[in-house]
């Protein structure tokens, strides 16, 4: 067991595009990051899903490292962040936000299946990294961030809340 | 120095009430995405961008303040939210460059 009091950097930062499909056969939402210069907007079949393409944005990822025991937390499962407002009290994401008092911000960590039919989602080990890389950097004592997997969200495609993403030059007003 | 005297050395118009903390540095961005990955904490941020996502990944990093300029003003809920984070919101009438440049001469860096 790593008993490290970890200090995480960000590595392997890599600039690009959040590519959202949608299924017209089940309505799920699916996303990849790309690299290309310009993001992929081909439609195909992929088992029983027909993936459509939904849009674009511009995006950051990373990995977290840490600077004391060297421990990588790959975090490729991670397509976004999104600081929650939700207020749905049948949402597990809101009762946490709501809990922690003023001064607590809860962000939900996407992963790229909404509808998380393999049970999967954004690693716990991310989660925690993450949660310890941004608290970390705070310097304001009343501030604390909550990462939570976006599984936690009763529905993620109605959860309420604000990406952090570009939506692209002509959303700059 | 302290963002308060930031703004009033350089001419800032306040658009709500924050944090008055110590500066630690300047990061110029208006990439969204770009801020969690570039501005640190007690950091100003200087922008054209106001869209609310900006205030979501500036108080993710614990920046201190956002000048917007060009007088560009955000809209309300950007400035509640900001608000409720403690960031202090400021528009600057110059442009991104002339505005980095009194920086520079304040010595923030």
């Amino acid at each position: 067991m790593n008993t490290c009091n970890h200090r995480w950097s960000m590595i392997n930062i890599q600039s690009g595009y959040l590519v959202v499909e949608g299924c017209h056969r089940c309505k799920a939402r699916s996303s990849f990051f790309s690299t290309e210069t310009v993001p992929p907007v081909d439609d195909y079949q992929q088992g029983e899903h027909f993936w459509t393409y939904l849009g674009s944005f511009q995006a950051v990822k990373f990995d977290l490292a840490c600077d004391r025991c060297q421990e990588v937390v790959d975090l490729s499962d991670m397509m976004g962040l999104m600081l929650s407002t939700c207020r749905n009290p049948e949402c597990e994401v809101a009762r946490i936000a709501a809990g922690g008092g003023r001064g607590t911000w809860v962000y939900v960590a996407l992963c790229a299946d909404s509808t998380h039919a393999s049970g999967k989602c954004v690693s716990d080990a991310g989660i925690k990294a993450l949660a310890e890389y941004f608290n970390g950097n705070i310097k304001d004592p009343d501030k604390r961030i909550i990462v939570v997997p976006c599984i936690m969200c009763k529905s993620i495609d109605t959860c309420e809340g604000i990406v952090i993403a570009d939506t692209g030059l002509t959303d700059i007003y | 120095m302290k963002v308060s005297e930031l703004a009033e050395k350089t001419g800032l118009n306040s658009l709500n009430e924050y944090k008055d903390r110590e500066i630690e540095g300047v990061y110029i961005s208006d990439m969204v995405s770009d801020i969690i990955t570039g501005a640190k904490a007690n950091g100003i941020l200087v922008t054209l961008q106001t869209h609310k996502s900006l205030i979501a990944a500036a108080n993710l990093v614990d920046v201190a303040a956002v000048v917007f300029v060009r007088g560009k003003k955000p809209a309300e809920d950007v400035i509640e939210l900001s608000q409720k984070a403690g960031i202090g919101l400021f528009v600057a009438d110059v442009d991104t460059w002339s505005f980095a440049k009194k920086l520079n001469e304040l010595g923030i860096k």
